[in-house]
């Protein structure tokens, strides 16, 4: 289905994207991702950082959606335990000013590491691209991890590549 | 005449590096005077242009050889340390015995540049760095916590290297070939912040000594090493010597 293709045939090199150690403020890391990618105008598909422990192995992942979530004010995330309806969300329309204002400041002080995707799956450079696609498309990740021996990160495999070679290939048949 | 050895693993540029270098290290090819041209010193050695190219830049990059517009490359200076005593480590820095320290490495990984680093290291702001932070111990007990920032792009593969046991410095001008031509020290007072606190064993805001050190090959700026050193176990010494004309 991917045309025989495997991760290292598509991964793009780790120096593709910024890195950061786990304990960059969420408010370092926006500075990073205004120079690294609009500043310079690179919109790469995702827009990510990749945040490493004190050794350099790879701990997660940080993309702007990440980081607006994790800007979030506690008080409006929603909760599974609170039984409110849908619709009152609407009644929430006073506050949409201050959101991302006040509490926000103070939570882009927390370390990257609270609000990151763990990276918790990964593909070895020779593994089908097809085991790629699974585990990104069954854990919702936008970038896979690639490492060597299980431990040395050469890559990462990104959705826009994996859907470029798999569609190529039922297109094909 | 010394040759390009082509068995040699080691890259055609950097074997013309250490050549042309020892005629500027041994006075043959005489400060001030121009150096043979490209073409010349493809015919001398048998390397292409580009090999001749690349060694040429390094060798200027290192503050051996000048360019000047128009004219030509000249020797610049056939010595770096140019009698000038450098502390380049801490154990030529300590005056008391040195044979307890040791060095244990708290992180090693790689960063984007903030807090004007990119300044610091005269780099875009978008190049990777390399981040590591030693602490150094005399009979256990905690002395200097040190970070260094290194452009990526100057030694990719040090991340790999034994830095626990090795100073830095040496790493870089043995194994990388870079040469330290100037060394740029601000000392200044800090004040703990909690984890340096911690690791000393003292109160949060306690006055130290902070010291920070650009070190350079010719005009590059290849290490940014900030210090900070257990308040109460450290003096200063400065000492200037006239040098001999």
């Amino acid at each position: 289905m991917s045309n025989g293709k495997v991760a290292k045939d598509v991964m793009v090199g780790i120096f593709e994207y910024p890195h950061v150690p786990y304990w960059f403020t969420i408010s370092q890391a926006i500075r990073i991702v205004k120079v690294s990618f609009l500043s310079a105008k690179k919109y790469p598909e995702p827009m990510a950082v990749l945040v490493f422990d004190e050794k350099y192995n790879l701990m997660g992942t940080l993309t702007l959606k990440d980081i607006l979530k994790g800007l979030e004010p506690r008080f409006l995330k929603p909760s599974e335990k609170a039984q409110v309806p849908k619709e009152d969300e609407s009644t929430l329309s006073l506050i949409w000013d201050t959101l991302f204002t006040k509490e926000s400041k103070e939570l882009a002080e927390k370390p990257v590491s609270e609000i990151m995707v763990p990276a918790k799956n990964f593909v070895e450079p020779n593994d089908p691209l097809t085991k790629a696609a699974y585990l990104m498309l069954h854990n919702d990740l936008v970038l896979l991890p690639v490492l060597e021996g299980k431990k040395k990160f050469v890559g990462l495999v990104r959705m826009i590549e994996v859907f470029d070679s798999i569609s190529d290939a039922i297109l094909k048949e | 005449m010394e040759l390009i050895d082509r068995e040699d693993h080691q890259k055609l540029y950097l074997q013309l590096y250490e050549i042309l270098k020892k005629k500027i290290e041994s006075g043959e090819w005489r400060v001030g005077t121009q150096i043979p041209t490209e073409e010349d010193l493809c015919n001398m050695f048998s390397v292409s242009r580009a090999t001749v190219r690349t060694a040429v830049l390094e060798l200027v990059r290192h503050g051996y050889l000048k360019r000047q517009q128009g004219k030509g490359t000249f020797i610049y200076r056939n010595t770096i340390s140019d009698g000038i005593s450098m502390l380049t480590n801490f154990r030529e820095s300590m005056l008391e015995e040195t044979t307890s320290i040791t060095t244990n490495v708290l992180a090693r990984t790689v960063m984007m540049p903030i807090d004007e680093l990119d300044i610091k290291l005269n780099i875009p702001p978008d190049k990777h760095v390399i981040y590591i932070k030693r602490l150094q111990l005399k009979d256990n007990e905690p002395l200097i916590i040190q970070e260094s920032f290194i452009p990526y792009h100057i030694c990719p593969l040090l991340l790999e290297d034994d830095i626990a046991r090795n100073s830095l410095i040496d790493i870089i001008e043995k194994k990388y070939g870079i040469r330290i031509t100037k060394v740029r020290n601000l000392i200044d007072i800090g004040y703990l912040n909690t984890d340096e606190a911690r690791i000393f064993g003292l109160p949060e805001g306690t006055a130290s000594l902070v010291t920070m050190q650009f070190y350079y090959s010719g005009d590059t700026t290849f290490i940014y090493t900030r210090s900070v050193k257990k308040p109460g176990r450290f003096n200063l010494l400065i000492e200037f010597e006239r040098k001999a004309i």
